[in-house]
């Protein structure tokens, strides 16, 4: 019936405003960059639902993904930079939208007054909206929340969110620290449509400061704790601030789809938007906030603009300008205010447009293709191509994000990441999954950049599909490195047991390599095989003569010092797994 | 039509303070009855942390500070009063003029909110001023503005709290919402006088109801 669509239509509108309200007063630097030209009208036209417009959402979350009889929970979750523990978290807010008890039969009147009854739930919802609207700057968090997003500081917290059909409810613990406030229910066609918030009614518990300019150091106990709790979001510690991952905890939810969700999300979030050299918010197609449809689907065609689904078209990824054409000097001549609002952009470092460009494509693939497509075996002419022209990008942030560690955006930057892990990894699968690795290893141990190993991790623990092509081609590749780097030595069967493509990859990685004038601090390193020139963490980093000595030293030291914790922690399991290798 | 009638809850402000307090309590009203196509602004006040929502049309903004104005006049020159603030919603509507009215135009009143603010002059009215020594006034001055001022930070809260609670309760009374954007139902926004004169706001709201046409009124 024409009105019963009409209901749904105004319902699930609703949700999507009621959505864009609270992520609007709470999730620091949430707005997308302006789209293109048609999206924009249709933006505007979207906008003007309820009659408040609230300005451009991130596309992602621009659809209306939402059931109607589906509840539709938000968690304002504030959590502690520096402890990459789940135990940080704190859900601060969780609001709550649904449409409860059963409807009144409304589909035997007539049409007529079916029509009222839909225009009054419209008319009830804009009132509803507006309050919403109103509140939200009333509660405590709305004050966080204007404190996180005022500058380009960094503070110790960070606000994030997620989005579940189900959350699970609160502890008793909890529940009593917890105020709730219910907006009177509208009616509509489906039942009453009821929004409530528990909220905290004090945050002064919490000590929100700018936290000092951040230390080089290892986060060695980086956590992504995907075997916690699969579902949930990553830590939020080593991430930008702002956006967080959206772990869709929904009934029913595919593995598959969520680590591709949880991806995205944790790299690319808004925070282009603190970028220094950033001349616009993050991209359409950088706001991965793919909200699932309520089975936990991602909707691959999220980013009509620029992506297409399901697919590894680097050709088709216009990334955001905010890095790519902005020219910067070596970043640590910056000084640690441009690493951190680096870390809080999580973008790869924008010295080098053209294979940030590259990266930021391939980075990219995962959000795109199917959460349900293997990445593995990967594209790999293609995508090794792409892979080179990424690798000095990745080179280059490495040699900066060594020692911060926060860093999602990393992931296919990091060699030695997937290096280190593969070292870890047992000789089962050669197919540059990290099936084992981790899982053998534990959670991500790596230094820095591990954003990529949670990543990957997470995969692994959910189902193995690793949708990370990045990371099946630089494992392979950085998989001989890892070795050498580990063991001083060439284990040749690393190399054999990869796959064709990889080795085709290897090859011309290598032959980069072997081009590229050295950087050689440590002539233990240059003594090594051509195996060992792969190694990623000193020769790679001499492919940029625009880098310092100092900050290669720099890099040395954090590369030593991760080394040197891979090693202590794994050594056992890397003999083991060379020696089965070499059998 | 009987009119909805909410009373804020009254608050006790210091002269400096009034503009804030309108304009927070005014604004956050008037966002909440604005229908029509709005982006809202939200707006951070000076003297407290509360942040108010706008509806972001420049006429209302304008009505709005002109009513402050007027409002701060009056009461400097009565000092240490409670007065209302009283905001209204009306239709319009077109009859013929009748023995009572002149107007081809009637309004018809269906939402007031009366604001009460109770201006006190903080010198005057600390209670530490009567306590304490005369070496301890400044210490104790200060601790009690202090202490008046977070009071009145909550209070307005709660003010604010007391709107969308009214908005989300009473919604039935609404006329249909024009199409026009912004702001959708006109509205007046009266200053009622002090409560020096008892009677005084009672003769204003007298007068309002004479004209909101109410038949049984008449006779």
């Amino acid at each position: 019936m024409a009105e019963s669509s009409r209901t749904e239509q105004i319902i699930t509108r609703f949700y999507l405003k009621a959505l864009h309200a609270i992520l609007g007063s709470r999730i620091p630097h949430l707005h997308g960059e302006p789209s293109s030209s048609s999206a924009a009208t249709h933006a505007r036209k979207r906008d003007r639902w309820f009659n408040l417009a609230l300005g451009d959402l991130p596309p992602a979350l621009d659809r209306p993904h939402h059931s109607v009889m589906d509840p539709m929970i938000i968690d304002v979750i504030l959590s502690a930079r520096s402890a990459p523990a789940t135990a940080a978290e704190v859900v601060v807010e969780r609001w709550t939208a649904q449409c409860e008890s059963p409807p009144i039969s409304w589909n035997h009147t007539s049409d007529s007054s079916s029509s009222f009854l839909s225009r009054r739930t419209y008319k009830k919802s804009v009132l509803l909206l507006r309050s919403l609207y109103s509140f939200l700057r009333l509660l405590p968090a709305y004050r966080v929340f204007r404190m996180l997003s005022s500058s380009n500081q960094s503070y110790n917290y960070d606000l994030s969110y997620r989005i579940s059909s189900f959350a699970e409810p609160f502890s008793r613990v909890e529940e009593r620290e917890l105020k709730l406030h219910s907006f009177t229910p509208v009616e509509t066609q489906f039942g009453q449509l009821v929004v409530s918030v528990q909220y905290r009614p004090t945050l002064s518990d919490f000590n929100i400061e700018v936290s000092s300019l951040l230390p080089s150091m290892i986060i060695t106990d980086y956590v992504g704790s995907p075997a916690a709790e699969p579902m949930r979001v990553f830590p939020s510690s080593p991430y930008e601030g702002g956006a967080r991952p959206m772990s869709f905890s929904l009934r029913g939810h595919r593995t598959s789809a969520n680590p591709s969700a949880h991806r995205p999300h944790s790299w690319t979030s808004a925070p282009l938007a603190h970028h220094p050299m950033s001349s616009s918010p993050i991209p359409a197609s950088d706001a991965t906030f793919s909200p699932p449809d309520v089975y936990g689907n991602r909707i691959p065609s999220q980013r009509p603009a620029t992506h297409r689904k399901g697919s590894f078209s680097f050709d088709e990824f216009k990334l955001s300008p905010p890095f790519s054409p902005s020219p910067t000097p070596s970043p640590p001549a910056h000084g640690s205010s441009y690493l951190q609002s680096r870390l809080r952009s999580e973008t790869a470092p924008v010295s080098i447009p053209q294979p940030l460009t590259g990266k930021n494509q391939v980075h990219r693939s995962p959000n795109l293709s199917d959460p349900t497509r293997s990445f593995l075996p990967p594209p790999s002419p293609r995508s090794m191509r792409m892979d080179l022209s990424s690798q000095n990008s990745p080179l280059e942030s490495r040699s900066f994000r060594k020692s911060e560690g926060l860093r999602i955006g990393d992931i296919y930057s990091n060699l030695q990441l997937f290096t280190a892990q593969k070292s870890l990894k047992d000789g089962r699968d050669d197919s540059g999954r990290f099936s084992s690795v981790l899982s053998s290893g534990g959670s991500p141990r790596l230094g820095f950049s591990r954003s990529s190993s949670r990543l990957s991790i997470q995969d692994d623990l959910d189902d193995g599909d690793f949708s990370y092509p990045f990371a099946v081609d630089d494992v392979d590749t950085s998989d001989s490195q890892t070795r050498s780097l580990d063991r001083k030595e060439a284990p040749e069967s690393v190399q054999a047991s990869s796959h064709k493509s990889q080795d085709a990859a290897v090859g011309i990685l290598v032959h980069m390599l072997k081009t590229a004038p050295p950087l050689r601090q440590d002539q233990s390193y240059s003594s090594r095989s051509s195996r060992s020139e792969l190694n990623g963490e000193i020769d790679t980093s001499s492919l940029f003569m625009s880098r310092k000595t100092s900050d290669a030293l720099e890099e040395l030291q954090s590369y030593k010092e991760i080394k040197d914790i891979l090693l202590s922690r794994s050594g056992t399991q890397l003999l083991e797994s060379v020696q089965h290798r070499k059998e | 039509m009987n009119a909805e009638v909410c009373e804020l809850k009254e608050l006790e402000v210091a002269h400096f303070e009034i503009r804030e307090v309108l304009r927070c309590i005014l604004h956050t009203i008037i966002f909440h009855r604005a229908l029509g196509l709005i982006r809202p602004k939200g707006i951070d006040c000076e003297h407290f942390e509360i942040t108010y929502v706008q509806c972001g049309d420049a006429e209302v903004e304008k009505k709005i500070e002109e009513k402050i104005d007027e409002f701060i006049n009056k009461t400097e020159k009565h000092p240490n009063r409670k007065s209302q603030i009283c905001l209204s919603f009306y239709e319009i509507k077109n009859k013929q003029s009748t023995w009572f009215s002149n107007n081809k135009v009637e309004r018809l009143y269906w939402e007031h909110w009366y604001i009460n603010l109770h201006v006190i002059n903080p010198k005057s009215h600390g209670k530490s001023h009567h306590n304490k020594a005369t070496t301890d006034l400044g210490g104790g001055a200060l601790e009690e503005s202090t202490s008046r001022h977070a009071a009145l930070e909550s209070s307005i809260r709660e003010v604010l709290f007391q709107i969308i609670r009214f908005v989300n309760e009473k919604k039935d009374h609404l006329p249909s919402i024009p199409i026009q954007e912004g702001i959708s139902f006109p509205y007046e926004i009266t200053i009622l006088s002090s409560s020096d004169s008892p009677f005084g706001w009672h003769t204003d709201v007298l007068k309002r109801m004479l004209q909101t046409g109410h038949p049984t009124m008449i006779s």
